[in-house]
């Protein structure tokens, strides 16, 4: 680098081109990459380079687009130190992933009404055995498609199993407490500031409780219809058994069902989602579109102590990108997220669709969810 | 070329760490933009060891915080002293003091116990401060960190606010067996550590095991080499090779054969499957051509 005319147009340059990558830079950070440039000897590319490595990059991931932006950087640098704005990031490569046609083609019938309303019948006859198990006999690994609504107790007991692990767990912080396990010396030696040093009074503290809060995002559009219904009985469970639990469903966009899911019985229940569900639902999903409109407008929602669970076949008539970059996003900021998918169940199933591609990085979880035994190992992945 | 680097890594291989200049470079540059550098990397590839060798080459204190889940003030701040604190307002009981006069004297300096961010703090001249495993500690504790990080001062609500008259040179090392928060890595300068070529392996088993006969360090590093490629369930980093080495020494093996590999593969695989894979791997093919593989570049 030759002519450092200006090295602090040149970092800003190469932090911007950083940050049209998705790479979190901040101004501190070209403000030491300036400084660094003083420090080293900036016509070293290799100094150069190791330098703004360790400043710009903030975790490994980042390193591979850091170093191909780099080469492209310092090369336009060495031409001609401003030039370079106009070139802009080239494409990164795709992975290999089903085309937009491949996807099925459903019609606008999908959604809540049908969700909801079908409740009554058994369909086990009609359906095309997608991902049919071995045994349909075992209720534990038996098909969801196959149930019918009298089975809602083996989910209850499921949804409490799931909700006593999320309960039970206690933090290693301490707090005050009025009947706690141990002393607490600190407010014990202040309180014995008014009895002249003798600690009559004692304060105890104990563990924290950890409060997990769970964010549940439920796919109904079409391809999901088999399974939806069912998914919709454990959410019921998982709600009244639960309180900290948020339920959103979505297809081609998002409706809080929160408050629907907490009437008295099921059956309320269903008629409030069948109300909710009035309001028109259109053919197709938006996975991404969705993921991200509960973020950002429930922003309050996520934080270390939530698990996201996303159940969805992963179909996604949307941008996968959109949802590769609200998941990472969320993955930076929730304890886990859990994403499950019916058609996992099924051992010859590959998540080759677009959306479950973008999706798949940011998981700590990718789960079956096609019979009770799937959900009662969803149990372990719910503590953190 | 910038000289400070090459003489900083210099120092650091005389300290018996042999690194490579990205190493030395992430090292120069916390110590001269006065910034906290964060160490990721898979175990076992030395990722504690660089705040020993900076110790070492600052010719200063190491002070040491290990990091676990629950850990908070109180053990990684201060803490204070109660029963001299009871003593004191016992003593004091006739002194016609006020209880604000005595609760404002036994809340000060004398009756706090350092812990290592304290001590780093105050120390009268430039320490290493190692904060190691950060992501076991939980995020309340991240939080609890940045004003060390970035101000390098401590709260402390009774006294106030204690500034580092030697900023410490702070060191973070982390698993990655959790996401580290966006506002703890943007005040961090940030090094990856990855398991180290084969040239540099045997360089690090020469200068950890000077006692090792050339071609045995040889062989030992190429077949730890072939080992990491195979998917484990641990994978064994250079704390495991500089272990085996060791235990090599100690036994007196001249080479690697398939007896002594047998008998001293504990010291580089800790998981019985890996044993397993690995045994099964030396027997059907022998250990001279698992060190073969491991010289050859993949």
């Amino acid at each position: 680098m030759t002519a450092l005319a200006d090295p602090a147009l040149l970092v800003t340059n190469f932090s911007r081109r950083l940050r049209d990558r998705g790479v979190a830079t901040t101004t501190g950070s070209s403000i030491d990459a300036v400084r660094a440039l003083a420090a080293i000897d900036p016509t070293d590319k290799r100094d150069v380079y190791l330098a703004f490595r360790t400043i710009f990059v903030q975790r490994r991931n980042d390193l591979a687009i850091f170093d191909g932006l780099f080469e492209e950087w310092w090369a336009s640098a060495q031409a001609a130190p401003l030039a370079s704005r106009t070139s802009a990031g080239s494409a990164t490569p795709n992975p290999p992933v089903i085309a937009p046609g491949d996807e099925p083609k459903r019609g606008s019938a999908t959604a809540l009404t049908r969700w909801a309303s079908s409740r009554d019948d058994t369909d086990g006859d009609e359906t095309i055995p997608l991902a049919a198990p071995s045994t349909h006999d075992a209720t534990a690994t038996k098909d969801f498609r196959y149930y019918g609504s009298d089975d809602l107790s083996a989910l209850e007991q499921v949804a409490a199993l799931i909700v006593k692990r999320l309960r039970s767990r206690r933090s290693r912080r301490w707090r005050q407490a009025r009947r706690g396990a141990r002393l607490d010396p600190r407010r014990i030696v202040r309180l014995a500031l008014a009895t002249g040093g003798d600690p009559i009074r004692l304060a105890r503290r104990q563990r924290a409780l950890r409060r997990t809060k769970l964010v549940v995002l439920c796919d109904v559009s079409g391809s999901m219809d088999l399974y939806s219904r069912f998914l919709l009985q454990v959410l019921y469970a998982l709600q009244h058994a639960f309180a900290r639990v948020e339920t959103f469903a979505f297809s081609t966009r998002v409706v809080r069902i929160t408050d629907s899911l907490e009437r008295e019985s099921y059956r309320e229940a269903l008629q409030a989602l069948e109300s909710v569900s009035d309001t028109g639902w259109s053919g197709g999903t938006k996975i991404g579109e969705s993921v991200e409109s509960v973020r950002a407008g429930w922003p309050r929602l996520f934080d270390r102590r939530t698990a996201l669970i996303i159940l969805s076949d992963g179909w996604d008539t949307g941008d996968p990108a959109v949802l590769g970059s609200a998941l990472s996003n969320l993955r930076r900021r929730v304890g886990r997220i859990i994403w499950l998918n019916p058609l996992l169940g099924n051992p010859s199933y590959e998540p080759l669709t677009r959306g479950m591609q973008a999706a798949l990085p940011h998981l700590h979880v990718f789960a079956p969810a096609h019979d009770l035994a799937s959900f009662e190992r969803l149990a372990a992945h719910l503590s953190f | 070329m910038n000289e400070a680097i090459a003489r900083l890594q210099q120092a650091m291989a005389a300290q018996g760490y042999i690194t490579d200049r990205a190493t030395a470079t992430a090292a120069y540059l916390a110590m001269t933009l006065h910034k906290p550098l964060l160490v990721e990397g898979p175990p076992g590839v030395g990722k504690t060891e660089i705040a020993k060798v900076l110790a070492g080459v600052l010719d200063t204190e190491l002070v040491r915080l290990q990091c676990y889940e629950g850990l908070d003030a109180s053990t990684a701040l201060y803490e204070w002293n109660y029963p001299k604190q009871l003593l004191h307002i016992k003593l004091g009981e006739g002194a016609g003091q006020s209880i604000g006069e005595r609760e404002a004297q036994i809340f000060s300096e004398p009756f706090l116990l350092e812990r290592p961010l304290l001590r780093a703090i105050r120390a009268s001249r430039q320490t290493v401060l190692l904060i190691d495993e950060i992501d076991r500690s939980d995020e309340e504790f991240e939080a609890f960190l940045l004003e060390v990080l970035s101000e390098h001062q401590v709260t402390i609500p009774e006294i106030g606010t204690v500034r580092a008259t030697y900023e410490p040179c702070v060191v973070l090392t982390s698993n990655r067996t959790r996401e580290l928060s966006e506002a703890l890595r943007r005040r961090c300068l940030y090094l990856w550590i990855d398991y180290p070529s084969l040239e540099k392996e045997i360089e690090i088993v020469r200068a950890k095991v000077p006692a090792i006969d050339t071609k045995l360090a040889a062989s030992v590093a190429a077949f730890v080499q072939a080992v990491r490629r195979h998917r484990l369930i641990k994978t064994p980093g250079v704390a495991e090779t500089l272990d085996w080495a060791h235990a090599l020494v100690a036994l007196d093996a001249r080479a690697i054969d398939d007896d002594t590999v047998s008998e001293t593969l504990g010291c580089v695989l800790k998981d019985e499957a890996d044993i397993r894979h690995v045994r099964a791997e030396v027997a059907s093919r022998g250990a001279a051509a698992v060190v073969a593989a491991g010289e050859s570049a993949e």
